[in-house]
């Protein structure tokens, strides 16, 4: 994966903190690890900022305004009401390191946005086939319009 | 010695750069003006890790969000959508869909038959060589034959994929006995024009790096320039100025640096989208000669906006259609519910428009399909849904209202301190009983499509991208802002090219409409050349 800017500095966010957080929003559950088990936030904080600076100084005031050790998800909803601009930054942030993780991607089945390549002429088959037949025989549906 | 143009046209995206490209190659000497740049396509997002978070911020669709120097603020507080546009030469197609229909028949008469707003002066079959025209010059996918329409040309390419997804869909609609079609789309399937086709990387809004989707910085400008034309970026209009015979005699504009400028012309032609374009007008008031807006003697500068109402309806398969992927403009399209039947409770219609859902974080934050889930369920929220999904987009008629309107704002300003456009729009009564019948239909086309879970987003504010109405066309001066030439009533070298000239908005996606439009504006000014009034 080829980043586009070079990892930005994330002295300012306790990484810790962030990612206790980060474990009660995405735990292990499901088939699925938790942020921790990949650890997506050490692996992507630097490279996410780097891209997306003005998520920083909300997810500084989210890590600041939630005591990991009684975090729950009831708690993020409480500081969506208070501080809209720390929980898109805290929910972002997270959610973008996660799903960094070619472990994550791997899980979901997804492999980027990729490039594909097709017959454009295939679409002769599915017409001989006669998908479209139902709609042409049905007829016109548009309304003449006097001039 | 100052140099004077032809042609003036201010704003090189859809409208601009069709006009600007057949003017120059019919002999005219056109400046084009525009704020933004030539886009740089190695910058787009969509081939970079960081594609859902850039479409957030600095690639968003709103100017307000991406913020940047060449972008305007849209005060919208009082407006229940957010209008949203791109600056840049080919203008708001840079992030469009790319989704190229054209309007139908009915849509030029719905005060005739439908007993609402009001008639164009123009009527369907008027434009059909200009459709034509125009979608040989973009190189639009489709198939003809669709019994929606009235017959036409063929497209010049063959349509793109179904996907799953849409042969899916196409199937439940066979099942229910509902009308289908391939969507035709401003994007390429195979190799046209020195151009290359489509990869389906689903990244279509914001920019194609490919350049397989068209807009004029890449169909027109080249063509434009190399016909003489000269566009000159990083310009903003502030004003058009008026001699004292009344006439256009070009704008005032400024640098990057703030320096101002003169551009004279013997014709203005105004293709700054149907809020740039109001914001204009209305900026160039002159106390002697049109004090409350240039053009404006009709008082419907910057009225009768029109946004379509928007809504997505999504459902999900229990397995999966690799929903992330494909071509944003749509796969497939529905006119079931297009036209008007009185005894549903509203008049008019929508067009569905079947479209791909996007990557993880476009699940699960909230922007499109978005579902804020967090906790263990998430986890079986992204199970269920990723990659399984697609989503109708409902596009609703949306009827003019004097009351939904562009001013300027007495406070904010762009970077260089000129007044700010204030949007106020209400979604109508009317709108919400249209949007809530498709919302219902389109729900059931994906069950009867097999879907196991769907889910509907009714009328998203984000979602203003279609822009019209703000001086529409007409033949009484008193009730119009244009003529059907859009050439303004009440100067007679000012010209509009833009969505602003819609009197109706249909319910289709507007840029095959618009450029069409363009492009018999500039045949007629051709053709009248001789007659064109110019100032001394
Ligand atoms: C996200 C998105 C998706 C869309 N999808 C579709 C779709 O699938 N199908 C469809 O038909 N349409 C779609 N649209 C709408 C389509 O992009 C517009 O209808 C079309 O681009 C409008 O053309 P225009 O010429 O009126 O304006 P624009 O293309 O917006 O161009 C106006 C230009 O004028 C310039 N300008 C404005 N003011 C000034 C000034 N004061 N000085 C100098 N320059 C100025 C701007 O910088 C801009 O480049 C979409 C739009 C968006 C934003
Ligand atoms: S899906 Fe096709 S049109 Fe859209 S961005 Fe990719 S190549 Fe361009």
């Amino acid at each position: 994966m080829t980043a586009a800017v070079s990892p930005a500095e994330t002295s300012d966010i306790d990484i810790g903190r962030l990612t206790a957080l980060a474990d009660v929003m995405l735990p292990a559950a499901h088939g699925m690890p938790a942020v921790s088990d990949v650890e997506a936030v050490e692996a992507y904080l630097a490279q996410v900022l780097s891209w997306r600076d003005d998520l920083r100084q909300p997810l500084v005031r989210a890590v600041d305004a939630l005591d990991p050790t009684s975090f729950t998800i009831d708690r993020l909803m409480a500081l969506h009401e208070e501080d809209e601009d720390a929980y898109v930054a805290l929910t972002s942030a997270v959610a973008a390191c996660y799903y960094l993780s070619p472990v994550v991607r791997e899980l979901i089945g997804y492999p980027g946005q990729v490039a594909k390549t097709y017959d454009p002429y295939a679409y002769t088959e599915w017409v001989a086939e006669g998908l479209l037949d139902p709609v042409v025989e049905r007829g016109p549906i548009w309304r003449e319009a006097p001039e | 010695m100052t140099y004077r143009a032809d042609v003036l046209i201010i704003g090189a995206g859809a409208s601009g750069g069709v006009a600007a490209r057949h003017l120059a190659e019919h002999g005219f000497d056109v400046v084009c003006l525009e704020q933004g740049d030539w886009p740089d396509r190695s910058a787009f997002p969509g081939t970079r890790p960081d594609w859902e978070l850039a479409i957030r911020k600095d690639w968003a669709m709103s100017p307000n969000v991406r913020n940047r120097p060449e972008d305007y603020p849209v005060v919208h507080d009082e407006s229940d959508i957010e209008p949203l546009m791109y600056n840049a030469v080919g203008g708001s197609m840079i992030i469009y869909a790319g989704t190229w229909p054209r309007m139908l028949p009915s849509d030029f008469r719905v005060r005739t038959m439908d007993d609402v707003a009001d008639d164009w002066p123009i009527a369907y079959r008027e434009l059909v060589p200009y459709y034509d025209a125009i979608d040989q010059q973009i190189g639009v996918s489709g198939l003809a034959g669709d019994p929606a329409y009235p017959p036409h040309d063929d497209y010049p390419l063959p349509p793109l994929p179904l996907g799953a997804a849409g042969r899916r869909v196409a199937e439940g609609h066979n099942r229910l006995g509902w009308h289908w079609w391939p969507e035709p789309n401003a994007i390429l399937s195979a190799p046209y024009d020195g151009r290359r086709p489509c990869v389906q990387r689903g990244v279509c809004t914001s920019g194609c790096a490919e350049g397989a989707k068209a807009s004029t910085d890449l169909t027109h400008w080249p063509k434009a320039a190399a016909a003489g034309a000269r566009l000159i970026t990083g310009a903003r209009v502030s004003r058009i100025t008026l001699g004292p015979q009344g006439l256009a005699t070009g704008a005032v504009w400024l640098d990057r640096s703030g320096v101002e400028h003169h551009q004279e012309a013997d014709v203005v032609i105004l293709a700054a989208n149907a809020i740039g374009t109001a914001r204009l007008l209305l900026l160039s008031a002159d106390d002697r000669h049109c004090p409350d807006g240039l053009a404006n003697s009709s008082g419907l500068v910057g009225r009768r906006l029109m946004m379509h109402p928007f809504s997505v309806v999504t459902g999900w398969w229990d397995d999966q259609v690799e929903g992330w992927q494909g071509h944003f403009g749509a796969s497939i399209t529905s006119y079931q519910y297009y036209e008007s039947d009185p005894d549903r409770g509203f008049v008019r219609g929508a067009k569905w428009a079947l479209s791909p859902v996007g990557g993880p974080l476009n699940h699960i934050l909230p922007m499109r399909a978005g579902n804020e889930v967090w906790g263990p369920d998430h986890h079986v929220l992204m199970g269920r849904t990723f990659g399984r999904g697609a989503s109708w987009a409902i596009f609703g008629e949306d009827l003019p209202e004097e009351s939904n309107r562009v001013e300027l704002d007495p406070e904010r300003a762009d970077t260089h301190g000129i007044p700010a456009p204030r949007v106020s729009y209400r979604i109508s009564d009317h709108s919400r009983r249209l949007m809530a019948f498709q919302e219902d239909r389109a729900t059931e086309s994906l069950k009867a499509s097999g879907c196991q879970e769907t889910a509907v987003a009714s009328m998203i504010p984000y979602s203003g991208w279609h822009l019209m109405g703000t001086a529409r066309m007409g033949n009484d001066p008193a009730t119009s802002v244009v003529n059907s030439r859009q050439q303004a009533h009440d100067v007679a070298n000012l010209y509009v090219a833009d969505a602003s000239v819609f009197v109706t908005s249909s319910g289709v996606n507007p840029t095959c409409t618009i450029t069409a439009l363009a492009l018999r504006t500039a045949d007629l000014l051709v053709q009248h050349r001789s007659e064109q009034k110019v100032p001394a």
